[in-house]
């Protein structure tokens, strides 16, 4: 089944459905903000908000996972979790990171096996968004506010319904098993969505980023970065809130008669981050993390895996405590 | 033009006669932000810059915090130390900072300039998205004691900023910034009667109660230390929570580690904390730290008779002792 209509009443059957083989997690309304937040069999969805705080690479690259333990002597890998999910709501930002961050977790040499198996088990349900904030700029990095990279099924908001349209067979699988739940989209319907995503597109304003990469290499000794990052005070929101950062350390830690080995998210702000055993840190001043930053997304990650790390979904923007602005930066290497 | 204006105008007229007369050769103070509802901090470095500074009711962050990282010793010994004449546009928060600083060696204080600003109090960005219930898009401080504000969806509102305060400012202990080397001329909030009443509600719950509140605003915790790296008395070289010999806590976001740390980080504040909220401003999972500094400062005036930074010549709490202060808690029992 490829395309389906289904009305917000009644999503709470669909959610009990996929319930019996999967955890599910939707939008839920914690406070002034929404969540991704698993859902039981009377949880409200909430379809009122621009995007999670969180990004939803933490489904699949958590902040801290335990990867090994020490028995008798011996490293043990423990596997990583089995546990199926559906995540619903994700906004086509968040889910257009997710191959990029498959891109970095699995290549020829090596592969990630925590990230590969969790993002194997999970079908990702996104929701196009009707109404972007002034602080997103998605299609300005080859994005859509009804973006379909990433996802296994788009869905789009139409008032009292949701038209869902399979991206990829498992999409179309997860349709097809709860098709009793579905009826067949209109023409009308379809249009609406369409022209939705349209007018999404439409209001948000643009930033240049053409030739980015180039101007990036070229501004490697060019006095900005000192000046912005004067007042970066090093702290990881920019990287912990951004769907496509990746950087992890791992931490050797006892708890109880308990070794293990803890796989940790970790940022290139941080003064800690190159600080060598020796005590030597090749990176001294904010001004070379903050480079760092910006190269890594923009120049050696295309040169890498070739794509810009960057969905422009504007969390780094909105929540910088110091409102450092990535747009600016990229207007400002671009000169 | 506006009091406000008048203010700004002063003090940027202010900063260039510092610079003129090389009182100072950098300032930091707030200029316009690239968000509405948002100011950044600006370091200016001659007179010609000062007409960018900027001074309204989103002048939140405190620039205080810079001071540890503007006079850091070079790291060889061989390099000249050259620590700047540093002027700081100040809050009364700022200001208290500020003093917590110097007192704690961070830098000298004939290098130290503090312009002092009449503060009305500042606007509370969650109040003012809350009130207005969509996206603020234009923001503007205009007529004294007004914010007029424009939503994505159109609409226009018109709050005062009394209605808008952030709970620091609410709970501030002073009139208006003290101990400062010069008063940039304007009136300030004035009323220091509704300290603590923010706390109320917390204070009203039982130990179970307050645990379980502690619990679940930490629960949201991501590590990602904004917290500790905006607040101005927070600047160890290593912070015992990245060490790893000894491992004090867990790196990651387990609920036992991170509580260790928030709880370490708080007693490693009490009797430093200004105040200010500037971790709780820049929390992004939105943890209500300010409830927890807060109480910790309340616990500790009301212990002590002690409040950080407001009385600069008062030595400073639990790092202070006298040869004949009483070792009875030690030796009796």
């Amino acid at each position: 089944m490829e395309k389906g209509i289904i009305g917000k009443s009644e999503l709470a059957k669909l959610v009990e459905a996929m319930a019996a083989d999967a955890t599910c997690l939707g939008p839920v309304k914690d406070g002034q903000d929404t969540v991704l937040a698993e859902l039981g069999p009377d949880t409200e969805l909430s379809f009122d908000y621009a995007n999670f705080r969180l990004p939803v690479k933490r489904l699949f690259f958590p902040q801290s996972e335990v990867t090994c333990v020490l028995r008798d002597g011996q490293l043990v890998a423990l596997p990583p979790p089995d546990e199926k999910t559906v995540l619903f709501g994700v906004r086509p930002c968040d889910a257009q990171a997710l191959p990029y961050l498959t891109k970095i977790f699995s290549d020829e040499k090596y592969e990630d096996p925590y990230y590969l198996k969790r993002r194997e088990n999970a079908v990702i349900v996104s929701l196009a968004c009707h109404t972007p904030c002034s602080t997103c700029f998605c299609t300005s990095l080859g994005g859509s506010p009804a973006g379909r990279a990433g996802c296994d099924i788009l869905a789009f908001d139409l008032g009292h319904e949701l038209l869902l349209e399979a991206e990829t067979e498992k999409g179309k699988a997860l349709l097809a098993a709860h098709e009793a739940l579905f009826a067949a989209p209109t023409d009308a319907q379809v249009t609406a969505a369409a022209e939705q995503g349209a007018a999404a597109e439409a209001s948000m304003a643009k930033i240049e980023t053409d030739g980015i990469t180039e101007k990036a290499d070229q501004a490697f000794d060019a006095p900005l970065w000192e000046e912005i990052a004067a007042r970066c005070v090093a702290c990881g929101v920019c990287t912990y809130l951004c769907p496509t950062c990746h950087c992890f350390g791992f931490a050797d830690e006892q708890v109880g008669n308990r070794t293990q080995r803890v796989k940790c998210q970790d940022a290139c702000m941080f003064p800690l981050f190159t600080l060598e055993a020796s005590g030597h840190n090749p990176r001294t001043t904010q001004g070379q993390r903050l480079r760092q930053r910006i190269m890594h997304k923009f120049s050696y990650t295309v040169k890498n895996v070739g794509e810009i790390f960057c969905v422009g979904c504007g969390r780094c923007v909105l929540y910088c405590p110091v409102n450092i602005d990535l747009r600016e930066i990229i207007e400002e290497v671009r000169k | 033009m506006t009091k406000m204006q008048d203010a700004q105008n002063r003090l940027r007229e202010t900063v260039k006669d510092l610079f003129a007369q090389q009182k100072v050769d950098l300032v930091v103070g707030f200029e316009a932000g690239s968000l509405p509802l948002r100011t950044r901090v600006c370091f200016l470095t001659s007179a010609d810059e000062a007409d960018r500074l900027v001074w309204n009711a989103f002048c939140t962050n405190n620039p205080a915090v810079y001071i540890p990282r503007l006079f850091q010793r070079p790291a060889s010994p061989r390099e000249e130390y050259k620590p700047p004449k540093l002027g700081i546009v100040a809050k009364a928060c700022d200001a208290r900072a500020v003093h917590k600083l110097l007192e704690e060696h961070q830098a000298p204080r004939e290098n130290v300039t503090i312009i002092g600003m009449p503060c009305r109090g500042m606007a509370c960005r969650d109040k003012v998205v809350i009130q207005a219930g969509d996206e603020v898009v234009e923001a503007v401080e205009s007529t004294e004691g007004a914010v007029e504000i424009k939503t994505r969806g159109g609409a226009s509102h018109r709050f005062e900023l009394q209605d808008l305060l952030q709970q620091a400012c609410l709970d501030c202990p002073q009139a208006a910034p003290e101990h400062v080397d010069v008063q940039i001329e304007g009136a300030s909030r004035r009323d220091t009667t509704r300290r603590y009443e923010g706390l109320k509600n917390f204070e009203a719950m039982s130990a179970d109660q307050r645990w379980e509140y502690f619990r679940h605003e930490l629960s949201k915790c991501i590590r990602c230390y904004a917290c500790r790296q905006v607040c101005p008395t927070c600047y160890c070289k290593t912070c015992f929570a990245d060490m790893a010999k000894p491992r004090w806590t867990g790196a990651g976001d387990g609920l036992s580690d991170v509580m260790f740390y928030h709880i370490g980080r708080l007693m490693h504040q009490a009797g430093r904390c200004v105040e200010c909220d500037a971790c709780t401003r820049a929390c992004p999972v939105g943890i209500d730290l300010k409830t927890f500094t807060r109480k910790l400062g309340k616990d500790v005036e009301r212990l002590f008779d002690y409040v950080p930074g407001l009385r600069p010549d008062e030595a400073p709490l639990l790092c202070a002792f006298e040869d004949d202060d009483t070792e009875e808690f030690v030796t009796d029992g």
